[in-house]
């Protein structure tokens, strides 16, 4: 390797080619997806997120939770994500184009959140949700730092928080959501992957490992 | 102070190291009290994983934060301080001149290291980007990058002005970091930062971006300062070198493609992961090449060669490990369990800190002209660190394997998942604790030593040059 | 060396000077300083292994990209074949209800069973059992004037809904809403044909809504 400017410049063509190919061609096959308009309800799918959702997703990018959380539900042969109820269908490249920033997650030391709201049989409410994420619980921190404490002037607030025995504030306050906290619950529970594109559909399960393999 | 070039003496203190003490001191100082912190941060995310409640009430340090800042802390502290610590030096003692312009790495240094507490700050404080390993807030990051600009600036001087017309693959590992760090860090920023790209494009570049951020910068680095140093410890020119440039370039090329091995099963077009597990199998070259050129320290020796040698098993390892979990059978177990951790802290604690240690033990007594003034604190850190990596990855290695098996074959509720997984995950804290200990045992070390130089500059008693090449 | 001995500093001392570290290692690959570069093949073992791996990593790759294809999100699977229309099946039944929700029920009431004197029920109904080329030209083109459905008189307008009428409904709707209706009232499981209400309504254009009397003569 003599020739200097030659090397750097292999250097870079290398880094170039790879980052091109990857970032950029992906972003040539995926970049420009739109979304399906379903003729069976008039409504194209995904839909974007509500503004306090979007909001939420804020906080849920600055709170870190894709440490321990994943946003992605894999195909049927390939763990058991359906089997627990995650999603009826893998999640597609389309199903996050309306999202500022996808939290796919690497992790899961805790459940998978797509969906949350469709969830059979337990679908989450925005009640458990306030009450996991302010006492949290054996296997999920609290962020007490979300919810303000505070006494009751006149009614209680919309956005109180239902706690009961120990974990219930003392007579005459309440534990009230912030904002933080509201945008991101309702983040979680408009996260989903609703509807069931072409693409999405799983191969043929007797053809899963053949050659002839349709979609 | 400059020393005519003319002769440079067979000697283990070369003229070119005096002159670059403080720049390099200052590099490692910084590098090892980044390790300091992101050690500390890794005990506290540890202890999260077994008792959530830990400094719950803390939003600076809840677990989502804590991991990024520990993250930051080790990559762009620890690791990359000590890389181009070591770059530059090995650029400037292989290029036969004294390193030019290192005020600016002085320059470079401050603000890196101001940029990345800044970064702290802002990632405690909930303006982390939410893209692993570019954490910083992204106002910090084009400071980040003029700052390495500056700090690189010597090591690619050298290397350009070089006496030699060939060069050595300590250079070129080298020389490529200090490269290719700026552009696709820039590029990954455009993207990512300053004009998003839509979806799960995003999550491509990031990942992307991690990959290349170890196997294009921080791994070069510390397989530099191991070229450099193997050779001359052990006294033998390496085994198996006339394949080490192809073994470059491949990790040049195919690097930056293995990044798709965690994108399996994902919302992502087939043909990245599979690339990945492509790319994975040409690097085995590398990691043959490597392994061929290094078997030496495979026989021992001294402190340094055994840092590299249990570095060198560790990198090995690793590799072997992520190219089986790249294939879809494997990854279906692995995929988001505690295996992807404990790969992880095999390839960074294991592999890279180890090659980097060596390097830091080797260099501190050339560039200061005395030797260590406490070796016991460096062997006990060389101790508690192989013991601490062992016991964390063994430990996360069992907890993910208890974790496939709940996780992905049963319908456990994850509350039961956890409380299954405690006793591994205590384990792994007592692991990252003896890490803890040993890296401020080195820091501790690393000050009294450049103290007593800095003090008795004087009355140094300095290490003698040697006067024959025996 | 144990960990406990102070590490000797001699040890450290290099018996390969920095030039000497160079300059054989440059040997080794065949360059020397006022030579040009040339580089002495590799060990024929090595040689082959890379090029094994090179043509596995092809081979797993001919096999598993998807032809790089951006729908393809399962290594198993091959690209959508150009041209063939991977739409959504959409239910007819699903379909069928929420047009008759949005267009019928406001009439013929949600339960189907109608607003006597004006509107007709259609649970019971003998027409909607009946024939279906009755049934879709009702839809199609309306209803004027008094109509019996199950013995009892209703005189009603019944706008028509079919394509290019206010309602516009295109053909696979009219024949979601048909069989819909046919499936839940009807007691009919066989469900309409778009190409048999495309059929009809090419056959009758665009005409006046129907009598009762017209109706019957068709069978």
């Amino acid at each position: 390797m003599k020739n200097r400017p030659l090397f750097l410049l292999g250097l870079f063509l290398a880094v170039l080619t790879s980052w091109a190919g990857f970032v950029l061609g992906s972003h040539g096959q995926l970049g420009s997806l739109t979304p399906f308009f379903d003729e069976a309800d008039g409504q194209s799918h995904p839909a974007r997120l509500p503004g306090l959702a979007a909001r939420g997703q804020l906080v849920y990018a600055d709170l870190g939770c894709v440490a321990c959380h994943t946003q992605q539900v894999r195909r049927p042969g390939f763990g058991n994500d359906q089997a627990r109820g995650w999603g009826e269908r893998q999640s597609v490249a389309r199903d996050y184009i309306f999202h500022a920033q996808p939290q796919l997650g690497a992790s899961r030391l805790g459940p998978d959140l797509m969906n949350l709201a469709g969830r059979n049989p337990q679908a989450a409410s925005a009640d458990d949700l306030h009450r996991l994420l302010y006492t949290g619980s054996a296997a999920h921190p609290a962020f007490p730092f979300l919810y303000e404490t505070r006494e009751i002037a006149g009614e209680s607030s919309r956005h109180a928080v239902r706690l009961t025995g120990t974990t219930a504030p003392k007579a005459g306050s309440e534990v009230v959501a912030t904002e933080r906290a509201q945008t991101l619950v309702a983040y979680l529970l408009n996260v989903n992957t609703g509807f069931e594109f072409p693409e999405a559909r799983p191969l043929p399960a007797k053809s899963a490992a053949s050659p002839e393999a349709t979609k | 102070m400059s020393h005519p070039p003319s002769q440079a003496p067979a000697a283990e203190v070369s003229p070119f190291d005096a002159p670059a003490r403080w720049p390099l001191a200052l590099l490692a100082g910084s590098a090892l009290g980044w390790l300091v912190l992101s050690s500390l941060l890794a005990l506290v995310t540890a202890i999260q994983l077994h008792t959530p409640s830990f400094l719950a009430d803390c939003s600076a340090l809840t677990h989502g934060r804590a991991q990024a800042a520990r993250e930051t802390a080790f990559l762009y502290g620890w690791a990359g301080n000590a890389g181009v610590g070591l770059g530059l030096w090995i650029l400037g003692r292989l290029g036969g001149n004294p390193l030019r312009a290192l005020n600016w790495a002085v320059v470079g240094t401050v603000f890196w290291n101001l940029g990345l507490l800044a970064g702290m700050v802002g990632i405690a404080t909930g303006s982390m980007t939410g893209f692993a390993g570019l954490q910083v807030p992204r106002a910090l990051q084009p400071v980040l990058v003029a700052a390495f600009c500056a700090m690189a600036l010597p090591g690619v001087l050298a290397w350009a002005g070089r006496k030699r017309e060939g060069t050595y693959a300590a250079q070129w590992y080298a020389a490529a970091a200090l490269f290719l760090l700026p552009w696709f860090w820039t590029a990954t920023q455009a993207v990512l930062l300053w004009s998003p790209l839509r979806g799960v494009v995003q999550t491509v570049a990031a990942s992307w971006h991690t990959q290349s951020l170890v196997s294009l910068w921080l791994m070069p680095l510390a397989l530099a300062a191991a070229y450099f140093i193997v050779p001359k410890q052990t006294g033998k020119l390496l085994p198996g070198y006339e394949s080490a440039p192809l073994a470059f370039w491949t990790l040049i090329v195919a690097g930056g493609w293995t990044f798709g091995r965690h994108l399996i099963g994902g919302p992502f077009p087939a043909w990245i992961p599979t690339m990945a597990v492509v790319a994975q199998c040409l690097l085995l070259f590398h990691f043959l090449v490597v392994a061929l050129n290094f078997r030496q320290l495979f026989a021992g020796g001294s402190l340094t060669l055994q840092y590299l040698r249990f570095g060198l098993v560790a990198f090995l390892l690793t590799g072997l490990l992520e190219t089986i979990t790249s294939f879809r059978g494997a990854a279906v177990h692995t995929q988001f369990t505690l295996l992807v951790p404990a790969r992880e802290q095999l390839a960074l604690q294991g592999a890279l800190s180890m090659f980097l240690f060596g390097g830091l033990v080797y260099q501190f007594p050339r560039i200061f002209g005395r030797d260590w003034t406490l070796p016991t604190f460096v062997s006990g850190h060389h101790s508690l660190y192989m013991l601490g990596v062992v016991i964390s990855v063994l430990s996360l290695s069992w907890a993910g394997l208890a974790q496939d098996a709940l996780l992905n074959h049963s319908q456990t509720p994850f509350a039961e998942i956890l409380a299954q997984l405690k006793t591994p995950l205590l384990l792994h804290t007592a692991g990252q604790f003896a890490l803890l200990a040993g890296n401020l045992l080195l820091l501790f070390a690393f000050l009294r030593s450049a103290a007593a130089s800095c003090c008795r500059e004087e009355g140094a008693v300095a290490l003698r040059p040697a006067s024959s090449a025996s | 060396m144990s960990a406990s001995q102070r590490p000797d500093p001699s040890q450290d001392r290099s018996p390969l000077s920095d030039d000497a570290l160079q300059a054989g290692h440059e040997q080794i690959i065949g360059k020397q300083p006022d030579e040009k570069g040339r580089y002495r093949l590799l060990p024929l073992n090595l040689l082959f292994l890379f090029s094994g791996l090179i043509f596995v990593g092809g081979t797993y790759l001919g096999r598993f990209s998807g032809h790089f294809h951006p729908k393809v999100f399962n290594e198993y699977g091959q690209p959508p074949k150009a041209g063939a229309v991977a739409a959504v099946a959409v239910d007819p039944l699903v379909l069928g209800k929420n047009v008759y929700v949005q267009v019928c029920a406001a009439c013929h009431q949600p339960t189907g069973l109608g607003l006597p004197p004006a509107f007709p029920p259609l649970a019971g109904s003998e027409w909607v059992s009946g024939s279906e080329e009755r049934l879709i030209r009702i839809v199609l083109h309306g209803l004027q004037g008094p109509i019996k459905v199950m013995g009892v008189e209703y005189i009603g307008a019944m706008p028509a809904a079919g394509p290019g009428s206010g309602y516009n409904l295109s053909p696979e709707k009219v024949a979601a809403v048909l069989t819909y209706i046919r499936k839940e009232w009807g007691g009919v499981e066989a469900p309409v044909a778009a190409g048999k209400v495309a059929e009809v309504r090419g056959k009758e254009g665009n005409r006046q809504p129907w009598t009762a009397a017209e109706l019957e003569k068709i069978p």
